[in-house]
Formats: structure tokens, sequence, C-alpha cells
């Protein structure tokens, strides 16, 4: 779809295990960005 | 059908313990007809019945245990696969999650005799947290009802039990025939997904190497890295590729006004 709309989309191969794998850097996820799902504890 | 009984005879105890452990952890086997079918034969002298009842109890409680156990220990990576056959995964994981939440607790009494449902209880009830103890009390509550309800059916109405086998029979062919239909659907659905997505093959993909290179030699800039795994993130703690931003797959439209298109956009899930 992105490619159909013009943008320039890359996959990475792998995806983020692959990068882990790598060594790549990580972050945590921005609270802000969590959807935090009901829990009973 | 004499067949059908020297195998219950013979076998019966490790098979109504097969069904019931293999449906519990989410297979689609006929366990309740293997109660019935138990229950009968234990009345019938063909097996000890307290003995069915207990393995169906030990089977039931083992499987959702292990169910269990996965999804609080695996987050919601586990309900994220049980809704990946849905079509819109987030939303499946959402309104599961919110439905249990609201029905509480307790759903886990009766959620063996509601398809569906049988299958994402326990696991649910794992990814919500709930305390193991709890879990055990209801769901031993649920176990002792379903069985009670499929091998004392059995139990009772022994006298059918010719009737049952003979339904237990069927009931394999019709097994058979509902994995044929089903490995036929899902054949086609992959077809189908190939075709309408085909686009997709001509995505270029990248190395993580080229990435990282790019990020080295200081052209971040230039590129977006995007994380577009197909549910959202659920655990605190959860972690993405340093820089990238979140591209929810089903909810693309919004995303593309805000996205450049003079920059490389490199896509990545789990």
């Amino acid at each position: 779809m992105l490619r159909e709309q013009g943008f320039n989309a890359y996959v990475i191969t792998g995806g983020l295990s692959a990068w882990r794998k790598a060594g790549g850097a990580v972050e945590q996820v921005p609270q802000d960005d969590i959807v935090l799902l009901p829990t009973f504890s | 059908m004499d067949s059908i009984l020297t195998l219950i005879a013979h076998h019966g105890y490790w098979l109504i313990f097969l069904a019931v452990f293999l449906e519990s952890v989410g297979f689609p086997v006929p366990a309740a007809l293997a109660m019935i079918a138990g229950g009968a034969a234990g009345a019938s002298g063909i097996l000890n019945a307290p003995w069915v009842f207990a393995l169906c109890l030990i089977a039931m409680l083992l499987g959702d245990f292990l169910v269990y156990f996965f999804g609080r220990h695996m987050g919601w990576l586990l309900l994220g696969f049980l809704c990946k056959v849905s079509a819109n995964p987030e939303t499946c994981i959402l309104r599961s999650a919110e439905s249990f939440y609201k029905r509480g607790k307790t759903t886990l009494v009766i959620a063996k005799f509601i398809p569906g449902l049988s299958t994402m209880a326990a696991p649910l009830a794992g990814s919500m947290k709930m305390r193991s103890s709890q879990f055990l009390l209801y769901d031993f509550s649920g176990a002792v009802l379903y069985t009670v309800a499929y091998a004392g059916l059995g139990y009772v109405f022994h006298n059918f039990l010719s009737v049952i086998v003979h339904g237990f029979q069927a009931a394999g062919h019709l097994v058979e025939y509902v994995v044929l239909l089903a490995v036929i659907g899902y054949i086609g659905y992959r077809i189908w997904v190939y075709w309408t997505h085909r686009i997709y093959r001509v995505v270029p993909r990248v190395q993580v190497e080229e990435v990282a290179r790019r990020i080295k030699a200081e052209e971040i800039a230039q590129i977006i890295l995007a994380d577009v795994r197909s549910h959202g993130y659920y655990d605190a703690g959860a972690e993405r590729i340093l820089g990238s931003i979140r591209l929810e797959p089903n909810n693309l439209q919004p995303a593309l006004a805000l996205l450049p298109k003079d920059k490389d956009i490199y896509l990545y899930c789990t």
C-alpha cells in the first residue's frame, strides 16, 4: 500500500529479531504508545 | 463397531485422556463425544467409571493450566498468535480481553460450554494475570461441571452405548471432513491473500546490516524506521528498534498523511 501511494518503503529482513541478533540498539516503547489491556492483578 | 469397542476397552483411558487434553490446549478434537463414550463405557463395565471421571478432570486441568501458564509468561503473544486467524488481530485481542474482563473470572466456569471462548479462556486468564490459585479454583469448577455434564450423560444413558459409539464413529468421519474442509479453506485463503497482496512481492527487502550502516553513516534524517507488527504494545517493557515509530497496519490511511515521501521507510515486524 505504501509503495502504491508513492512511498519508498522497504522491508527489513528478519524484523526485530534479526535486528536484536545483529546487536542493533532497541528502546522501551514510550508509555503513551502502550495499550494497557485489563488485568485481574 | 466391535473394533471400536475393543479399541475403547484396550486404549479407552488413553484415548479419552488424549482427546480431552488436546481439546484443552486448543486442538479441534471432539472431547465431549469422547467423554460421553467414556461415561457410557464406565457404566457398561468396559472401563472403570471413577477412573474415567478422574482422567477427564486431570487431562482438562493439565491442558488448561499449560495454556494459562504460557499466557501468563508470554504476555499477549499467545493471544496474538491465537488471533492471527482473525481478519483484524488488533480488534480480536482488544475485544476478547474486554469481554472476558466485563464478564468476570466466573466466565471460566461456563467457558467450556461456549465454542470459541473455551479455547481463549485459559490463555486469556493467564495474559490477564489472574492468580494461579483463583484460576485453578474456577477452572476446576468448570472442569467438574463439563465432565459431569458429558461423562455423566454417557453414564446415565449407557444403554444407548451402541448408538453413541456409532455417533463417535460418525464424528470421527465428520472430523476428517471438517479438517479436510479447513485445509482446503486455509489453502484458498492463502491463495487469495497472495493474489490480492502480490504487489508486496515487489517491495524490496534490506538486511539489518544495511539499515545499521545508514544509521552509523548519520543518514538517520533520511530514513524512517516503522514498526508494523500486526498487534500493538500491550506489555509494559515492550521494546522496538531505537528511534522507530509505530504504524498500525490495519489502520494505515490516517498515518499516510504524516509520512514524508522523500525519505526511505524501513518496515519491520517481530
